[in-house]
């Protein structure tokens, strides 16, 4: 597990994820209620970044078509989105946010 | 109604744009940076181009191997005397970056009265996957000549080229551009052609290797009678983009244009994106076209966009359509295999093979048909991981 410094804590709004390029990883990072997650940050399904679309109810909503990806399971919850995309694991230390993106919680191989 | 509505009505008294193809234009101010929202980019994935976009200038180039029958000619020229001498303008950013930086225009003079069934051979090789080069090739093809010409793309690269094919009244050329690259090429080519009065033209596009390659083969007319079949044939494997985007732009009258495109796709994120487009202006009565692409989708996981488009103008055409398929293997054609005694393995094997060979047949260049048929084979050999289906 190596975990890099992502953001500080106070960059991630509560509505919409921060986009965050982390190696050959761009990251999206978003926060429901205290819980901070992190998922690739592109959309299955149009190759949209996720971090232009609103966080609402512990998902992510791509802009163009309307899916929501599930930021717990990176599952999607509607259409036209059908695969899951890629969540990795986070660490919150002294008000930074840190991901690791060597590897997926839940087992998507990022795009 | 006046003379001059009705005037209007039977010409194209102001030029019309495609919907989907925008005007040629040299000028870099023409093609923005797309952001991979734009109709024409939205398959594309940009960042897998690796920098090309920003139009870096370079002078890397790939090694140029050539094979040519007497009489054909090589000579290199300007950009500006590229673009006075018939060079069709670039249609996209990639295409018109190349126009700016090639420093040079390859030209491939074949005269007046050539007639030859030895093939003319170009092999492009590339050694480094890092390497940008950008390319720019105007092929000249006589009144009344006979030629074919076949482009081999081998090795990695960063390669943008702007392709010109001007073919004289009444000439016959063929026209092969082979992408077999490795695994970690990148080459977006735009391939145009003029084609003479009464003259015949086959355009065919094979794909098989390379990480992203993105082709364009455009076909407009000088005159009546002119004739255009774009052929074309790819493999997609795990990981790969393939896409390939026609347009015919029926411009003269009895003209004809004829598409086919058939490809497969095998592993993860095998991708491929297939885009025709026919436009029939007003003056093009007469004409006749077709445009037909089919896709074989051999495992899970594999993505195939195929999207046929026909802008018509006039009625007063002998015929126009368009079709396309994406399937999996015919369950009946396997079953039947299997009842021969012939294993899965095997069955699936013959039926992607009858589904290229006729192609393969159609592109009819004797001196490459084993060649093709090899690197077909080789791509069938190819383990699948994933699963079938």
């Amino acid at each position: 597990m190596a975990f890099q410094r992502a953001c500080a804590l106070a960059d991630v709004a509560g509505d919409e994820a921060l986009a965050v390029t982390m190696g050959a990883f761009d990251v999206a990072v978003a926060r429901h209620a205290d819980e901070v997650f992190a998922v690739e940050n592109i959309c299955s399904h149009a190759a949209v970044a996720l971090s232009e679309g609103e966080v609402d109810d512990c998902t992510v909503e791509c802009w163009l078509h309307g899916s929501r990806f599930d930021l717990r399971t990176g599952k999607p919850t509607g259409l036209p989105a059908t695969e899951p995309i890629a969540t990795f694991p986070v660490d919150v230390r002294d008000g930074d946010v840190y991901v690791d993106t060597e590897t997926t919680l839940n087992g998507v191989v990022p795009q | 109604m006046t003379l001059t509505e009705s005037v209007r009505d039977a010409l194209e008294t102001t030029r019309v744009e495609s919907h989907l193809n925008p005007p040629a234009s040299y000028d870099l101010g023409d093609h923005p940076v797309p952001t991979g929202r734009e109709e024409t980019w939205r398959f594309t994935p940009l960042k897998r181009l690796r920098g090309i976009l920003d139009g870096e200038p370079s002078d890397a180039s790939l090694t140029w191997e050539t094979t040519l029958p007497e009489g054909i000619t090589m000579p290199v020229i300007s950009a500006e005397e590229a673009a006075r001498s018939g060079e069709l303008p670039p249609n996209d950013r990639p295409a018109a970056l190349a126009a700016v930086l090639s420093g040079g225009c390859q030209v491939i003079d074949i005269p007046a009265e050539f007639s030859s069934d030895e093939p003319i051979l170009v092999r492009l090789h590339g050694d480094d996957a890092d390497a940008l080069v950008w390319g720019q090739l105007l092929v000249r093809v006589g009144n009344h000549a006979r030629a074919t010409l076949v482009v081999e793309h081998t090795g990695s690269a960063r390669y943008s080229a702007l392709t010109t094919v001007v073919v004289g009244d009444g000439a016959d050329l063929t026209m092969v551009s082979i992408q077999d690259w490795d695994d970690d090429a990148v080459h977006l080519g735009r391939d145009a052609i003029r084609v003479g009065r009464d003259a015949a033209v086959k355009h065919a596009a094979l794909t098989f290797g390379g990480n992203l390659v993105r082709m364009h083969a455009n076909v407009e007319y000088a005159g009546p009678g002119g004739s255009a079949e774009l052929l074309g044939l790819y493999f997609a494997d795990a990981g790969q983009h393939i896409e390939h985007r026609l347009f015919a732009d029926h411009n003269a009258p009895r003209t004809r244009s004829n598409v086919n495109y058939k490809g497969a796709l095998q592993g993860e994120r095998a991708h491929t994106v297939w885009v025709g487009n026919v436009l029939i202006r007003q003056v093009a009565e007469g004409i006749e076209t077709f445009e037909e692409n089919r896709n074989l989708v051999l495992t899970d996981g594999c993505q195939a966009d195929s999207i046929p488009n026909l802008e018509i103008e006039t009625g007063e055409i002998a015929g126009a359509g368009h079709a396309s398929a994406t399937g999996r293997f015919d369950d009946e054609q396997l079953f039947y295999l299997r009842s021969r005694g012939i294993d899965e393995k095997e069955a699936r094997r013959l039926v992607v093979h009858g589904f290229f060979n006729d192609l393969i047949r159609k592109v009819g260049v004797p001196a490459i048909e084993d060649r093709l048929v090899t690197i077909v084979e080789a791509e069938l050999s190819k383990n699948v991981s994933g699963k079938v289906l």
